[in-house]
């Protein structure tokens, strides 16, 4: 059984050899569940068991981009995220296959690729401001994403509307990572370690802090736009809506845009909308109304909230549940 | 039909006793790739009255539970067609699972009442989020009995059956889900969410 030989594993002489079988196997299977399943065991390998080998094994395990399964080249999109997470070095070889890759026919593998780019970004920015010095293959990786960026922008407008849900995720990545961490802003426990913009160098010698954070507001404010477009599908706008949230909620410099933006929709909801959808979209703005009424800086926001939340059916002791107590009883509490 | 990608469904209630358990096996027989939950925090089944229910964990067996009430009345659940849900169940897997402590991605979420909707998304909301890959999450109201049950697993079929021969369900999801409605005659919840 191959799943036990490759359990075993006992000396990295062995999983040089491993890793070359199960990359042999995959070569030749026919079905991709099984392909996929040889090449997870040699990613692995190659990134969790013996590091060591994923400068050998890179081009390797890359060659599998051309394969003709749209499941296995998504397989490969996400290995190549992990390649670079586990080693920066690797964002210089991966680069050209995600651009490749995001012109692929298939749009479920571009879709891959989009919500890998903003990961990208920022792991580059984390691989540049590490650096003692900056290299010619940084400043290529950057105008390759910058590229890639652009692109996104474009797919905002695309007829495909997978494709829009996907670059609005992809534009709430990018505002997150071009935008300052400030003391009230709740991130998620698995996004902790994040890089973000604050933690740039000023003297990098590749980018210029204050023109990311313009572009993190670019962004930002491109997703304002797009979320009061007037035909915008039922999906797109709750993306949106989700997205827009999120950030408010990191980086609270946008509450106050998000909350406004929110209450002009709920009062303007696209006319194209239909009655089954309007009941999803106004019962996902109640619950994203809710996520931002918990937040510490909601307090500067309670009458409008409230007054929104009330409009969509939440009754007050629900509304007072989810109330922050504010500075003063935490105060209080904390003396007693 | 050859499909490259395989379209995983799970179908979620609150106990996954009947109306999940009804559309897994319904699902599962027309060869779809469907597992099942419940969003519940305990598994309750009806009992000799309305205020006391039989209460368990998640954790017990289907079998162990067919034990339980044949012990404790055997004549009642007979009749009112528990045993026989739980020797359906008890065939299809070993145990009830909840949604929330299942780490599985899938492809599209189908919800069988507005309350587990809610909580699947309320567990969204909670989970780690990696934005690796969005997935549907779809309500149709069922009632909680055997009839409606039957009934709703065949409408859950139909809207799988729809969903599952698109290429690009992203693409395509709201206008299948408009058919839905018009030829079901009911309307569905629905949002996506990312893994």
């Amino acid at each position: 059984n191959k799943d036990e030989e490759a359990d075993k594993l006992p000396d990295s002489g062995s999983t040089y050899d491993t890793v070359v079988e199960l990359l042999n196997q995959a070569a030749v299977m026919t079905k991709s569940a099984e392909k996929i399943s040889s090449l997870r065991k040699a990613q692995e390998l190659i990134i969790h068991k013996s590091s060591d080998l994923l400068d050998n094994f890179l081009d390797e395990m890359l060659a599998f981009q051309s394969d003709q399964s749209k499941d296995v080249k998504r397989f490969i999109v996400g290995f190549m995220e992990e390649a670079c997470k586990k080693d920066f070095e690797c964002l210089p070889k991966v680069m050209p296959s995600m651009v490749m890759l995001l012109g692929d026919d298939d749009v479920n593998v571009q879709k891959k690729v989009i919500l890998t780019v903003s990961s990208m970004f920022r792991l580059t920015l984390a691989w540049i401001s590490k650096a003692k010095q900056t290299r010619a293959e940084m400043k290529d990786v950057w105008v390759h994403l910058n590229e890639l960026k652009n692109l996104m922008y474009d797919f905002l407008e695309s007829i495909n509307d997978g494709i829009r849900t996907h670059a609005v995720k992809f534009l709430e990545g990018l505002t997150l990572t071009l935008s300052k961490r400030t003391a009230d802003s709740e991130v998620p426990k698995k996004n902790e370690e994040d890089f973000s913009v604050e933690q740039m160098p000023e003297n990098n010698g590749i980018v210029d802090i204050a023109s990311l954070e313009e572009e993190g507001r670019k962004a930002f404010t491109t997703m304002l736009q797009f979320q009061g477009s007037p035909h915008i599908s039922s999906i797109n706008l709750m993306t949106v809506m989700n997205s827009l949230a999120n950030i408010a909620k990191q980086r609270p410099e946008f509450f106050d845009q998000v909350v406004q933006s929110f209450e002009a929709l709920h009062v303007n909801l696209p006319p194209t909308l239909a009655k089954s959808q309007v009941s999803s979209v106004r019962k996902n703005l109640k619950t994203q109304m809710m996520g931002l009424l918990r937040h510490s800086a909601s307090l500067d926001f309670l009458p409008q909230i409230s007054t929104l939340l009330t409009d969509l059916g939440a009754s007050q002791s629900e509304i007072a549940k989810n109330t922050p107590k504010d500075l003063e009883s935490r105060k209080r509490k904390a003396f007693k | 039909m050859k499909m490259d990608h395989e379209l995983t469904i799970a179908v979620v209630c609150s106990s996954n006793q009947n109306r999940s358990m009804e559309a897994h096996s319904f699902l599962s027989k027309k060869g779809f790739n469907v597992k099942s939950f419940g969003t519940g925090n305990q598994v309750k089944l009806p009992g000799p009255a309305l205020d006391k229910p039989n209460i368990y964990d998640f954790g017990t067996t289907y079998d162990a539970m067919y034990r339980d009430l044949m012990r404790k009345d055997y004549e009642l659940y007979t009749q009112n067609g528990i045993l026989h849900m739980l020797d359906r169940n008890r065939r299809i897997k070993a145990n009830p699972e909840r949604f929330q402590a299942s780490k599985e991605r899938f492809d599209l979420i189908i919800t069988c009442e507005e309350r587990v909707y809610d909580q699947v998304l309320e567990d969204f909301d909670n989970r780690e989020q990696n934005n690796e890959q969005a997935v549907h999450i779809i309500n149709i109201d069922i009632q909680d009995n055997h009839e409606e049950a039957t009934i709703g697993a065949f409408m859950i079929c139909e809207l799988v059956t729809m969903l599952s021969v698109s290429d690009d369900l992203d693409n395509e999801v709201d206008e299948i889900l408009q058919k839905f409605e018009s030829k079901v005659k009911r309307q569905v919840l629905h949002t996506v969410q990312f893994y």
